[in-house]
């Protein structure tokens, strides 16, 4: 199935098909099968083999932040969902908030409960909770061969016999299993509980569940596993019993008020505890652990990798690495290739002579082959000069993200980020925002807390330029001088320190210590990869090509009008007087306010008249100043409105302020 | 929960390569940070082992390396594998 066949949902709502895929299977028709887990087990790999649909996949555990739906491959009639790992029910972030959505709200037929073998122990303590809920399920015990390889070895049919349902082992990545899982589907049955809780526990379960069936009875999850939930204080049963029970609600309240009360507020804490137990009771009785004298390879090598000696020279060898790849590679010899052997040298003179020969109307002809054309300049921007560069840092990116680098970054990261209020997680959007801001800001929902996520994006759309203007401002300072790079470097690691210990200190809560999973160092598979990058590059440039010609449209415009000149006449005080730059830069930064980065191409086309502190400030200046289009509709979409709109007033002003303030600095101390 | 016992230490102060047993949780990691290491696999009685204790304290739970701040390790109390 195509990409466009999936399509992704917060909230399930009856909606209109609009793949070819739904429209077979409208969803109120739809039999929903659910992928569920812990994160990072492999729920987002195992939903391509069994769709053909890709996701965003990697190694390190958030990636999936929404529920994401695409049909069946072995079955057209029935709707798929690959659901947010859930590090553990009654749900408490977001992401598990949204798979008990998922769970409340989908016609399901069946759950493929995905597990780590290796960790079988957590693996079974979700079975416990899940096998609740009444519905047909199956469970991948996925990752098998790494299980194997730490001597792990589960005894699937005695394992199955005690659950009641087939139990399977699988190697997603690798195709393993997949085949006898999809024929398992139709064998899927509710399984057998795997406790009984304490006396007292189980009578307020009991009572909630009669509660439960008499009011508001679920089509499809059991009254028991609801109870269990609610009891347990999870806020999506929470909310959905309150708006199906309506007015006698207030029972169901006071039984869990009072069962809370006996359990001295732990109810939650000694419902889990029971269910750890259950978990390892029966792990005990299916797994065998043969004895290793000494760590796997992969093991050695994720240690070393955060090591407080080695973790440092590692991280500076993979950024020059990346650097290499990226701002060599990419930035200079894929873009000379691309813009001046086949832009400049071939396409652009073609298509240039096709269309003054073709073309009768001048206007329309310097609209498209000008000197503000749409295929001049906006396709040459963004095929030539932002292309290579993307592509280069998203092949890199996916690299680094299934090797399982990245989860090891947050705590060689996590000191730092701790001086900005934030912890090593906040890593993970930073550094994909170095691709790309827009996508970046999205992913701060795998940040625990709404403060973290305010913090975050705001550095983004601050500090932290894309790969496409990361690319501009090496190519234009590296041929400035070294000290150019270095100023502009040190000038945008300072800004994001101090805005984001003010941003800290400013914004009210506490700061999350960091508990993460480090999941095994891997070798990434070549296609995976290639189809990761090829998914964010289409991503990337259905963005960035209307954006590159609407900007270019309202340059063509303002040109012809003669609006630019007046333009560059109003911002001549700003820009010449205080930021010390040419009167012509003034475009540069109206093409800003479109993408920064396309701002940044304005600034380096005219680079030749620049001297080294008009440029070193110019960058500078560009940088800070407020992300392209797309990310500030993000942002919008992700704190709403008012705090979008307040980012950009406290941006916008502070990035002239800052630019103003390195021209004065430089001119006194640098030349 | 303060440490009744004198074995007891805090996961924080346990040298790299040691494996412990978790004895319980202190007071000061409030009810929903103690879920989340519950579900991460900690729990009481469980045995694990410490990989490091620089920048973080990472340590191995069954087959799951996991890393936590110190202000976390410091109210993890183990004992005595």
């Amino acid at each position: 199935m195509a990409l466009s066949g999936i399509r992704r949902t917060r909230r399930w709502m009856p909606q209109i098909p609009e793949t070819e895929s739904s429209v077979t299977t409208p969803l109120t028709t739809s039999n929903a099968i659910l992928l569920v887990g812990h994160p990072n087990v492999g729920k987002s790999v195992l939903f391509h083999r069994l769709t053909g649909a890709y996701v965003n996949v990697s190694n390190y555990p958030g990636t999936t932040v929404e529920v994401t739906r695409a049909s069946a491959r072995f079955d057209r009639e029935a709707m798929l969902l690959d659901t947010p790992g859930v590090l553990s029910l009654p749900s408490r972030s977001d992401d598990e908030r949204a798979t008990m959505r998922a769970l409340l709200e989908e016609r399901t037929r069946c759950l493929v409960q995905v597990g780590d073998a290796k960790n079988l122990r957590r693996t079974l303590t979700l079975t416990a909770l899940l096998a609740e809920l009444g519905v047909p399920m199956v469970l991948a015990l996925n990752m098998h061969d790494e299980a194997a390889a730490r001597g792990v070895t589960v005894d699937l049919p005695a394992l199955a016999k005690d659950l009641g349902i087939p139990v399977l082992a699988t190697v997603a990545t690798g195709g393993e299993g997949v085949a006898e899982l999809i024929g398992s589907l139709p064998d899927a049955c509710p399984p057998q509980a795997l406790l009984r809780y304490d006396g007292e526990i189980e009578a307020d379960i009991a009572r909630a569940s009669e509660i439960i069936t008499r009011l508001a009875p679920h089509p499809y999850l059991a009254a028991r596993g609801l109870a269990i939930l609610y009891l347990g204080g999870d806020p999506e049963v929470t909310t959905w019993l309150h708006e199906h029970i309506g007015a006698n609600y207030a029972l169901l309240e006071t039984l869990r008020e009072q069962a809370a009360r006996r359990a001295e507020g732990k109810l939650p804490a000694l419902l889990a505890c029971e269910r750890t137990q259950a978990a390892d009771v029966l792990t005990t009785a299916v797994i065998q652990r043969a004895l290793r004298s000494s760590p796997l390879l992969a093991q050695r090598i994720g240690q070393y990798v955060v090591d407080p000696l080695w973790g440092i020279p590692i991280l500076l060898a993979m950024l020059y690495l990346v650097y290499q790849f990226v701002g060599v590679f990419g930035a200079t010899t894929l873009v000379g290739l691309m813009e001046e052997d086949l832009f400049e040298g071939i396409l652009n003179p073609a298509f240039s002579d096709f269309v003054n020969s073709s073309v009768t109307i001048p206007w329309m002809a310097e609209l498209l082959v000008g000197q503000y054309g749409l295929w001049t300049m906006g396709m040459t921007y963004a095929l030539a000069l932002i292309l290579p560069i993307v592509s280069t840092f998203f092949f890199a990116f996916g690299v680094l993200e299934d090797s399982g680098y990245l989860p090891r970054l947050t705590v060689i990261a996590n000191r730092l980020f701790a001086l900005i209020g934030l912890n090593g997680r906040a890593v993970l959007p930073m550094v994909l925002g170095l691709g790309c801001v827009t996508m970046a800001t999205l992913t701060t929902r795998i940040l625990h807390s709404p403060r973290e996520r305010l913090i975050t994006i705001f550095l983004l759309a601050l500090a932290i330029p894309c790969s496409a203007q990361l690319g501009v401002v090496l190519g234009m300072l590296g041929g400035v001088s070294f000290s150019a790079v270095l100023i502009w470097v040190l000038a945008m690691i300072g800004v994001l320190l101090l805005s984001g210990f003010l941003a800290a200190k400013l914004i009210p809560g506490q700061r999350i210590p960091l508990v993460t999973e480090l999941p095994p160092m891997r070798l990434p598979i070549l296609g995976n990869v290639l189809k990761k990058t090829g998914g964010r590059l289409k991503w990337y440039l259905i963005e960035v090509i209307p954006l590159f010609l609407l900007g270019t449209l309202i340059m063509f415009i303002l040109d012809k009008t003669g609006a630019l000149p007046g333009i560059i006449r109003i911002g001549e005080p700003l820009v010449s007087g205080w930021l010390g730059l040419p009167p012509e830069a003034s475009a540069a930064f109206v093409m800003g306010f479109l993408r920064r980065d396309f701002g940044a191409t304005g600034l380096f086309a005219m680079a030749h008249t620049l001297s080294p502190i008009q440029a070193v400030v110019g960058m500078i200046t560009i940088t800070l100043f407020i992300p392209c289009f797309a990310s500030l509709m993000m942002m919008v979409k992700e704190q709403g409105l008012k705090v979008a709109v307040a980012m950009v007033a406290v941006i916008v002003p502070f990035a002239f302020l800052v630019g103003g303030l390195f021209n004065i600095a430089l001119r006194a101390f640098w030349s | 929960m303060s440490p009744k016992h004198e074995a007891r230490l805090p996961l924080a102060f346990i040298p790299p390569g040691k494996e412990v047993r978790l004895a319980a949780f202190g007071d000061e990691i409030d009810a929903l940070q103690r879920e989340q290491l519950t579900a991460y696999g900690l729990a009481e009685g469980r045995p694990l082992k410490v990989l490091q204790q620089r920048p973080m304290t990472v340590i191995l739970a069954d087959e799951v390396e996991l890393a936590l701040e110190h202000a976390v390790a410091r109210h993890i109390w183990v004992e005595k594998a």
